[in-house]
């Protein structure tokens, strides 16, 4: 199929004016495949600033897509203040091990300081250099995870949620020391040129609470979303798994795009916070855009289409999640196809029939 | 029953949905205390109490740390309780073996799941995370276990799933077992195409699913 008449960054600005376009925005969520794109293994990133870089911005060019983000996993802050991160020869790194293992050594973590800790300066040299190569045409984006989730990483996950009802006041504390890196690494991020992008996965309540969402969640992302914004930046919000429950929390942040998993349904996050914010997703990473046929992934696309491309403040489509590391490229391809197929402005009509058909 | 030991039984299963470890322990002394059959105190107190949690957290009125909680409250009462079963009472009759698959350490959806099995009256053996496959069969085998249960969030290994189910059609064992996959990531379609005998969504789906599957062997 023929490339885009627009450049990602021209889309996006046709996007704020209501048109006319050349297609929706499309984001298949390349982390780690631009591994695959250059033909090196997943553990060369580490510690490689150039090779992320080189990698995702060849990813960008082979696919085409709306954003590049700057991402290996979700680790990198927590690493740098202390968590233990294993990386296997050839695929996304895991938590080995967290930082502290009991509430008592919260007071020894300290913020990051992003220019010498951990993989952080790697990431921000990778950010530097992908904004430098292509940051006039397309959107960079550097990951951020947010401080609830890092705090998850850094006591581990299960002690932190027994804490969010045992003891709430050690929950702030390791949001807050959380947090400050993440503003700290959030500044390191604009000063690239890029703008972060914010992910906080255990916000979802298929782990915790609404009410723990807006307790433990919401505040301190909502300080690193008003930051962004004072630099001059929009901010998209990724959480993982279901969060139908906290989508008006979320918007309330004042992000301006919630991305949103295959567990949560498009059309019902339009009814609920469409008119506040931009939605992106969601096709699912796993059981399409991995496991299924090209032709199940144009099915998948056209159903997010159908249900939110009339949204008040925009549709982009996109994976629900960061794709597996192996996800075919032919599936990748389908996606931005199916997207160019559609067009602009989207025939409603005909995706409704196909619905009834 | 008399009517004292109903609602001993009601107060032990409040105290358990209530997330109420310390009253959990008392009260669960307190039946060691009064010659309360123990069998029953776990069944119709603690287990009851963690039945209660499981379906609050089906509705979404329970989240992770309220199931977690509750869960910490049931344990404290087994500990106190178990010893006082009568021999025979301890013979579990199914024995599952659960785990995360090498290359992930998520496990707390593998730790609800276990949760709610050991409510349901099994007998759990935990192999933990980033378990490599061969260690599922080898466990299994030696455990003599009706169920194995397999478990991840991350993509990259759910090749490992199918090759526990590879490694037990070459051992000649897969008859013996069932096996059972959970996890984001995690589909019905994924689970029939490597030849898994059931998925679940969650953990109260889980301990339906292996009920299910292990009323069909028997």
């Amino acid at each position: 199929m023929s490339r885009d008449r627009l450049t990602p960054v021209e889309r996006f600005a046709a996007c704020q004016r209501g048109g006319p376009l050349d297609r929706l925005p499309c984001v298949p969520i390349v982390g780690n495949t631009a591994a695959r794109v250059l033909g090196v293994k997943v553990s060369e990133f580490r510690g490689n600033g150039r090779l992320i870089a080189d990698a995702q911005v060849a990813a960008y060019r082979r696919f085409g897509y709306d954003v590049i983000r700057i991402f290996t996993d979700l680790y990198t802050q927590a690493e740098a203040m202390g968590a233990k991160v294993h990386y296997p020869d050839d695929e996304t790194a895991y938590l080995a091990e967290p930082a502290i293992q009991s509430a008592d050594g919260i007071a020894l973590l300290t913020p990051v300081d992003p220019f010498k800790d951990g993989n952080l300066p790697h990431h921000l040299e990778a950010m530097e250099l992908a904004y430098r190569a292509v940051g006039k045409e397309v959107p960079v984006t550097g990951a951020l995870t947010g401080p609830f989730t890092t705090a998850s990483f850094l006591i581990g996950t299960e002690n932190l949620v027994r804490l969010t009802l045992k003891n709430p006041a050690a929950v702030h504390q390791l949001c807050e020391v959380a947090c400050k890196g993440a503003l700290a690494y959030a500044s390191a991020i604009l000063d690239t040129g890029c703008t972060p992008s914010l992910t906080d996965a255990m916000c979802s309540t298929t782990v915790i609470s609404p009410a723990q969402f807006k307790e433990f969640g919401q505040p301190y992302l909502k300080r690193l979303v008003d930051f962004i914004h004072g630099r001059g930046r929009a901010v998209t919000l990724h959480i993982c798994g279901k969060t139908a429950p906290i989508w008006e929390a979320m918007a309330d942040t004042g992000a301006d795009c919630l991305s949103i998993d295959n567990a949560a349904d498009l059309e019902a996050a339009k009814a609920k916070v469409g008119r506040r914010v931009r939605l992106m997703g969601n096709v699912s990473p796993s059981e399409i855009m991995l496991q299924g046929t090209t032709a199940q992934v144009r099915a998948a696309v056209r159903a997010c289409v159908r249900k939110a491309h009339d949204n008040p403040k925009g549709l982009v489509v996109a994976s629900g999640c960061s794709l597996p590391v192996e996800t075919p490229f032919a599936n990748i391809d389908a996606m931005l196809d199916a997207v160019r197929e559609i067009g602009w402005p989207v025939d409603a009509g005909k995706l409704e029939m196909e619905l009834a058909a | 029953m008399s009517n004292q030991t109903d609602s001993l039984f009601r107060d032990l299963s409040d105290a358990v949905v209530g997330m109420d470890e310390k009253r959990t322990r008392q009260l669960s002394i307190q039946a060691v205390e009064q010659g309360v059959d123990a069998l029953s105190a776990i069944e119709h107190g603690l287990v009851e109490g963690m039945n209660r949690a499981g379906k609050l957290f089906e509705t979404e009125e329970y989240f992770i740390p309220e199931l977690l909680l509750c869960s910490d409250a049931m344990y404290a009462g087994l500990d106190i309780l178990r010893p006082h079963l009568k021999h025979e009472e301890n013979q579990v009759r199914h024995k599952i073996v659960i785990g995360v698959v090498e290359g992930d350490t998520h496990d707390i959806g593998k730790n609800l799941v276990k949760i709610m099995l050991e409510a349901s009256g099994f007998d759990i053996v935990d192999l933990g995370r980033d378990i490599p496959p061969q260690r599922f069969v080898d466990e299994a085998i030696q455990a003599k276990a009706s169920v194995i249960a397999l478990s991840t969030l991350m993509t990259t290994t759910m090749d490992g799933m199918a090759e526990v189910i590879q490694l037990l059609n070459k051992a000649n064992v897969r008859g013996q077992f069932k096996v059972i996959v959970g996890g984001g990531p995690i589909s019905q379609s994924f689970a029939t195409r490597i030849g898994a005998d059931g998925y679940a969504a969650g953990a109260p789906a889980a301990v339906k699913l292996v009920k299910q599957l292990i009323g069909e062997a028997a």
